[in-house]
């Protein structure tokens, strides 16, 4: 019986209405001074205004919305110090990956009581400290921060990504709002699920796969394919908004116990040598990743047919098949989402500058997904994936 | 005292695990070039559980690696959380992948530089362990580029320090 762990602390509040028990939902966790985390963005179009009303009489002790689109160490520094001068006593982070990860980086500083990320990088090694009341409110369906152990921030003067995969990131609670989501425009809805997708199948078949996280992994996939397309169509169904939403949290709950693999090792690579967006990198690779571990994954992707395509489908392709044929589901909702929004489907098409491949590789191989990936990941390999993916 | 004698076999497979590191870097272009990579000075230490063996090592031009001083702060640790979990490892049980895996170790510091000490340790436990072993715990075998009695031979011979 192989040996597994499995963590998720953080208490699920999902559907309609999930924004109005933000006040309550602080309170019970003992806070009553909040510092408020977003972005230039969503305070410009009314999502962090809908937060702030949610909080009725809470006092909010800071709000803070010069956050980058990359989270960086100076800003984790930044926010942790006003934190402490403005009296702040907990956190709630409003958006994307970005702003996530920064409050993760900004929990873990006051937690801590240090100002030093650097003394903090690593895997499974930091102990619980002081607690921060910590509330997690995603603008996106797609990075699952929300629900994983992991943070990422950047450090641009020692030229490195600072990675922390610990539990003492995750946020207490996780509030999924359709409302939030709602005013996302196709091509972003459409990127962001395949992040999704990504991480639930690359969850289902890594290494560290384990029964629980296998249950997430197939929920989210099962999700994706009934909502994904709804959603990017009929951007205003709730419905739709919300099962992506708990599809995102779902995959992200799977990977961050199961961890990631090749397709996100080359697409962070991607992200950091070509800038080009995470989800888009998603949505190109995966195919490619899929082809590359199917030598050691045709059973765990034959599997996944069933909730990639449906039960009838399922059935009728032979148990040989069906690794192939989920492959080609994948591929056929690519294509869909290419026809409905102009998501790129090769390298080229998102502007990747194929003479920085090696540079690419080479950061690839020095990704945490790659220790967990089923199949041994080569610089040969990841060159072979990107020129496929280049698409010439 | 079971604890006892795994502690013991860990720390003599540290020392070995020390010397191939050596041997290879001379022998093996590919685990040169990994630790040609790796940032000047760069330190690692390996503890094998609480009250375990350890390995502390710095990088070093000449021989690839050196034994870091006692007391010196090691910039990347890998800690095991149990003595028989670092005897699963040790031993060949299991590889570092699966050790991962299987939560057996946490890591303090840079996780993207500890992956070329990861990719080095899979190429020595290529040649410290038969290929039928090998392949239970390597994802895929790499090439031989000497002699495995070689570089046995050589760690014997190995200078200590």
């Amino acid at each position: 019986m192989k040996y597994f762990e499995f963590t998720n602390p953080t208490k699920l509040c999902s559907g309609k209405g999930a924004l109005d028990n933000l006040a309550y939902e602080l309170e019970i966790l003992g806070a009553v001074r909040p510092m408020l985390l977003s972005d230039a963005m969503l305070e410009k179009i009314g999502s962090l205004k809908l937060v702030v009303d949610a909080l009725g009489d809470v006092q909010i002790g800071r709000i803070f919305t010069d956050i980058p689109r990359d989270s960086s160490v100076e800003t984790v520094n930044r926010i942790a110090k006003e934190y402490r001068e403005y009296g702040c006593d907990a956190l709630v982070a409003l958006g994307g990956g970005s702003v996530l990860d920064t409050a993760k980086g900004v929990r873990l500083l006051i937690a801590q009581d240090t100002d030093d990320l650097l003394k903090l990088m690593g895997c499974e090694c930091i102990p619980k400290g002081k607690d921060v009341p910590f509330i997690a409110i995603p603008t996106t369906a797609g990075t699952g921060s929300e629900a994983t152990p992991v943070a990422v921030i950047k450090n641009p003067e020692l030229h490195i990504k600072m990675e922390y995969i610990s539990q003492q990131v995750m946020p207490d609670t996780a509030v999924l709002d359709p409302r939030l989501t709602t005013t996302l425009p196709p091509r972003i809805t459409a990127s962001t699920g395949m992040d999704t997708l990504c991480h639930a199948i690359e969850a289902y078949t890594c290494m560290q796969k384990n029964p629980v996280s296998d249950a997430y992994a197939v929920a989210a996939v099962r999700l994706v394919r009934q909502n994904l397309l709804r959603a990017v169509r009929f951007g205003g169904s709730k419905e739709a908004r919300a099962a992506m939403a708990n599809a995102s949290f779902l995959a992200g709950a799977a990977f961050g116990n199961s961890m990631v693999g090749v397709v996100h090792a080359i697409g962070h690579a991607l992200g950091g040598v070509c800038q080009i967006p995470h989800g888009d990198a998603m949505n190109i690779l995966l195919p490619a990743g899929m082809l590359f571990n199917k030598k050691v994954c045709r059973e765990t992707y034959g599997e996944l047919l069933l909730y990639l395509a449906g039960p009838e489908v399922y059935t009728a392709t032979p148990a040989r098949e069906r690794a192939d044929r989920a492959i080609k589901e994948v591929i056929r909702l690519r294509k869909k989402l290419h026809l409905l929004t102009g998501l790129p489907t090769t390298l080229q098409e998102a502007g990747a500058d194929p003479a920085k491949f090696p540079e690419v590789a080479h950061a690839a191989l020095n990704d945490g997904a790659v220790i967990v990936n089923p199949r041994q990941v080569t610089y040969d390999a990841v060159m072979r994936i990107l020129e496929v993916c280049y698409g010439e | 005292m079971k604890k006892e004698i795994l502690n013991r076999v860990n720390g003599l497979v540290l020392e070995v695990l020390f010397r191939s590191f050596r041997v290879l870097y001379r022998r093996d272009s590919r685990v040169r070039d990994e630790i040609a990579g790796w940032e000047d000075g760069l330190t690692l230490r390996l503890v094998c559980g609480p009250g375990g063996a350890s390995l502390a090592v710095c990088k070093d031009e000449k021989n690839g690696v050196r034994r870091l001083r006692r007391g010196q702060r090691a910039q990347i640790t890998m800690r095991f959380k149990s003595v028989e979990g670092a005897f699963r490892v040790l031993s060949g049980q299991i590889g570092v992948a699966g050790a991962y895996a299987a939560h057996l170790f946490t890591l303090e510091g840079d996780i993207y530089q500890t992956m070329s000490f990861v990719r080095c340790v899979d190429y020595l436990e290529a040649y410290l362990f038969p290929p039928f072993w090998s392949r239970r715990i390597l994802k895929e075998l790499p090439e031989k580029q000497v002699s495995p009695l070689e570089v046995y031979a050589r760690i014997l011979l190995e200078n200590k320090c």
